[in-house]
């Protein structure tokens, strides 16, 4: 068995937008210009009529996947913990979700359920059950800056061994496998007017944490989502408050820029703290977890041509020579999906600025179909 | 995300009503890359050329729905505002705007989160203002718009 090809639909969120891509057309991309791909992915919130697609709905899906060749592999759920408003949702609560999501994807045909990284494990435990018996597997996103080395995985794998269970695992997000914050991410930052001294002290940083030889402490990330971390960077860099788990680290990463930009304006500062927003994860806890892996996320945020090498590409920002090593040496035979978030980055300007979704996840499949043959 | 198109730019008119204008209306979009229980719509910080129109007079069409307000929507616990669809902020503003070119500066506030926060108990008690930020993580800043009002008006 060999590593399978497909897309999660979240790297066409921006064509979708514009009505340029509607789902069929997202799916006819898949089964129709992606060499050997066939892997579909949505998030049930982006692609359906939710929370009820209707019966006619399903039985188009049904077709759809017969005229173009694909395949339902994973559907993505959310948690919105203020749905009701007047309290916030309990865990039995946001299990009843969960069963909910289960049971339209079961009625899509798809066999993985994603669960977002900070969903607690009650709340997947409560829910295991239903999907044991509709032999829907359960996994929990591994995100950046999240290592697979962290209690969110132990967790997950110690439940497993002491149960049995066949269907309950992760979803690594391939930007634990990032090793610098990406190009893209850094010239929108410059845009908005953050000092090239303090883009380059970013890309410095993250590889002096990489080697182990940054100036600042080193913190448990396995809790932390990038999101919320950035709500906690601009809370520090305006009010000085910080969780004291992450007091040493935030002076220091301060300190840090200061070191290397003249008087930084607070998004100097902003921009070198991407730098700890990257795992530093590594392969051979991916390639010893593989059989605990429900699905990847193909996570990307640029391809360029490599250079010297026409028609051949990568995300220089992300490591994926390790990562797909390590699931070939783990004997993975699932999807890997790509997850085209880069176009993000590109949105500040106007229209004919934005960038070209379906030109990047099809340079991602040139490069995974290049990696996983190899 | 999106925050240069959340709005349609040739979505802003004049509302009527039995031959009066009452207000004015704009066309917008979720900024996510999904939808949204509708009672997560927490309304919009909204300046047309310096003058503030909050969210006691904004109502939100979608559904297909008779415009609603935002204490109304915040009740809308299963009804869902889909990814796809654009929905129509309401202003009361009697007399409506000018003819012409307008300054819009707008945020739009939808309390969807990746799971547990530390401010969850604060905003079912008090939940934020929009165009502070908070509950605005998708489109972090207010954007400033220029849009010309469309000479016709609709029929609310």
């Amino acid at each position: 068995m060999a590593i399978k090809r497909g897309v999660s639909f979240y790297s066409y969120q921006q064509s979708q937008f514009f009505r340029e891509l509607d789902l069929e057309s997202q799916i006819r991309e898949v089964g129709e210009a992606l060499p050997d791909a066939d892997g579909v992915e949505i998030v049930d919130e982006m692609s359906l009529r939710y929370p009820d697609p209707g019966d006619e709905f399903v039985a188009r899906w049904f077709d759809w996947m017969d005229r173009y060749g694909t395949t339902p592999v994973t559907m993505d759920v959310c948690m919105d913990v203020l749905q009701f408003r007047d309290h916030v949702m309990t865990y039995e609560e946001c299990a009843d979700r969960l069963r909910r999501d289960i049971r339209l994807a079961e009625r899509l045909g798809f066999r993985n359920v994603r669960v977002l990284s900070v969903v607690p494990l009650e709340v997947m435990l409560s829910a295991l059950p239903l999907a044991e018996e509709l032999d829907v597997r359960l996994g929990k996103e591994i995100h950046q800056p999240m290592p697979l080395e962290g209690r969110q995985v132990t967790e997950i794998v110690e439940h497993v061994e002491r149960t049995g269970t066949r269907h309950l695992g992760i979803v690594p997000d391939f930007g634990i496998f990032g090793w610098r914050p990406s190009e893209v991410q850094l010239a929108w930052f410059e845009r908005r007017g953050a000092s090239p001294a303090a883009t380059a002290a970013a890309v410095e940083l993250a590889e002096l944490l990489r080697a182990g030889k940054a100036p600042v402490g080193a913190v448990d990330m396995s809790f932390s989502t990038a999101g919320n971390l950035r709500v906690d960077v601009k809370r520090f860099l305006t009010t000085g408050e910080v969780d004291p788990a992450f007091a040493d680290t935030f002076r220091g990463v301060k300190a840090f820029t200061e070191s290397r930009v003249d008087d930084p304006a607070e998004i100097d500062h902003t921009v070198v703290f991407e730098a700890l927003m990257l795992s530093n994860t590594s392969g051979d806890t991916l390639r010893e977890l593989v059989p605990h892996v429900v699905s990847v996320h193909g996570k990307f945020n640029n391809m360029s041509e490599i250079p010297g090498r026409p028609g051949q590409y990568q995300d220089i920002a992300i490591d994926y020579d390790t990562a797909i090593s390590a699931l070939v040496a783990g004997g993975y035979d699932g999807y890997v999906n790509s997850e085209y978030e880069g176009q993000r980055y590109f949105q500040d300007r106007g229209r004919a600025e934005l960038a070209d979704e379906v030109e990047q996840v099809r340079r991602h499949q040139e490069m995974l179909r290049r990696l996983t043959a190899a | 995300m999106f925050e240069n198109f959340l709005i349609r730019e040739d979505s802003l008119r004049n509302d009527e009503v039995d031959g009066d204008v009452v207000g004015f209306r704009l066309a917008v979009r979720n900024a996510n890359y999904r939808g949204v229980f509708l009672s997560l719509h927490n309304g919009y910080f909204l300046e047309v050329d310096g003058v503030s129109y909050p969210r006691d007079v904004q109502t939100f069409e979608i559904n297909g729905r008779e415009p609603r307000t935002f204490s109304e929507l915040r009740g809308q616990v299963w009804e869902h505002w889909d990814y796809d669809d654009e929905g129509v902020l309401h202003v009361a503003a009697p007399g409506g705007l000018a003819p012409g070119v307008h300054t819009v500066r707008f945020q739009q506030s939808v309390l969807a989160a990746y799971g547990y926060q530390p401010t969850d108990e604060e905003w079912v008690a008090n939940p934020p203002v929009p165009g502070t930020g908070a509950g605005s993580e998708k489109a972090p800043e207010i954007v400033v718009h220029t849009l010309e009002l469309t000479a016709e008006k609709e029929t609310v």
